[in-house]
């Protein structure tokens, strides 16, 4: 009697396949957002003839809570500098643009060190806006 | 149906990273150059919450407009046209752009006044 060897197939279940790159992009998400400042309350000032950043290398966030943030994860005021040099390095001058977004009703004994500890870091301003909606009469 | 989750995800992605970031570029001068700059006479403009002064005088914002225009039409050079903007602590984010966007308009360079923190120890 001659009995047959049973040939074994090696398969890739491609069922599974579509679950995995979904729970891939799941993570790649949240990676994508722990990064970003997307997820912070604020509400822009309003300001007119505004313009697009040439560049952003980073971005300050102050939001309703008076929390500065820098690139989405919260900072002490004293550390911002320190931390903000650090990110800019030695690029030249007109790509050290900084993002600056804050809530329309933070007071000035929020936003005013930051906007010191950006100009000690050689950071370039970019307060981030909403255009006005009032139309001025002649 | 992981195509339509696959398509979900992409879409929220796209919404996700529609962030504004239009806004108002500006050049605050560094510290050192301030003190340089500090023997020249520059204007000093005040926010309070409710008014703004220009050297201790207070103005309407609409006043305000017109005297800081009037002021900076005179100065020539770049360290003449800094305004040393002094803001109480209560003054809110919106003000004080409002009021920083019609100096820069005005053709003046604002530089901020900001009271330092000293901690004496009384023994």
């Amino acid at each position: 009697m001659i009995l047959r060897r049973k040939k074994l197939e090696a398969t890739v279940p491609s069922m599974a396949m579509g679950d995995i790159a979904f729970l891939l992009l799941i993570f790649i998400v949240l990676l994508a957002r722990a990064r970003d400042d997307s997820h912070l309350v604020w509400q822009p000032a309003t300001g007119s003839e505004l313009v697009k950043p040439a560049n952003k290398n980073a971005s300050v966030v102050i939001d309703k809570m008076n929390i500065t943030y820098l690139n989405g994860r919260p900072i002490q005021n004293e550390n911002l500098s320190g931390q903000l040099s650090a990110l800019l390095g030695n690029l030249p001058p007109g790509s050290r643009t900084v993002l600056f977004k804050v809530h329309k009703d933070v007071v000035a004994e929020h936003f005013e060190p930051a906007i010191e500890s950006i100009s000690e870091a050689g950071g370039e301003l970019h307060h981030v806006l909403e255009p006005s909606t009032t139309t001025e009469t002649p | 149906m992981n195509d339509i989750a696959f398509i979900l995800i992409v879409f929220f992605l796209v919404c996700a990273s529609v962030e504004p970031e239009d806004g108002r570029s500006q050049t605050i001068p560094s510290s050192e150059k301030n003190e340089e700059q500090s023997n020249a006479q520059s204007i000093e403009v005040g926010i309070t919450p409710s008014t703004v002064t220009i050297n201790g005088t207070p103005y309407q914002k609409e006043q305000f407009q017109e005297k800081i225009s009037q002021l900076l039409i005179q100065k020539e050079t770049e360290s003449e046209r800094i305004v040393v903007v002094k803001s109480q602590a209560d003054v809110s984010y919106k003000d004080w752009i409002a009021m920083t966007e019609i100096v820069e308009k005005s053709g003046g360079i604002v530089t901020l006044l900001l009271e330092e923190e000293q901690t004496i120890i009384v023994e």
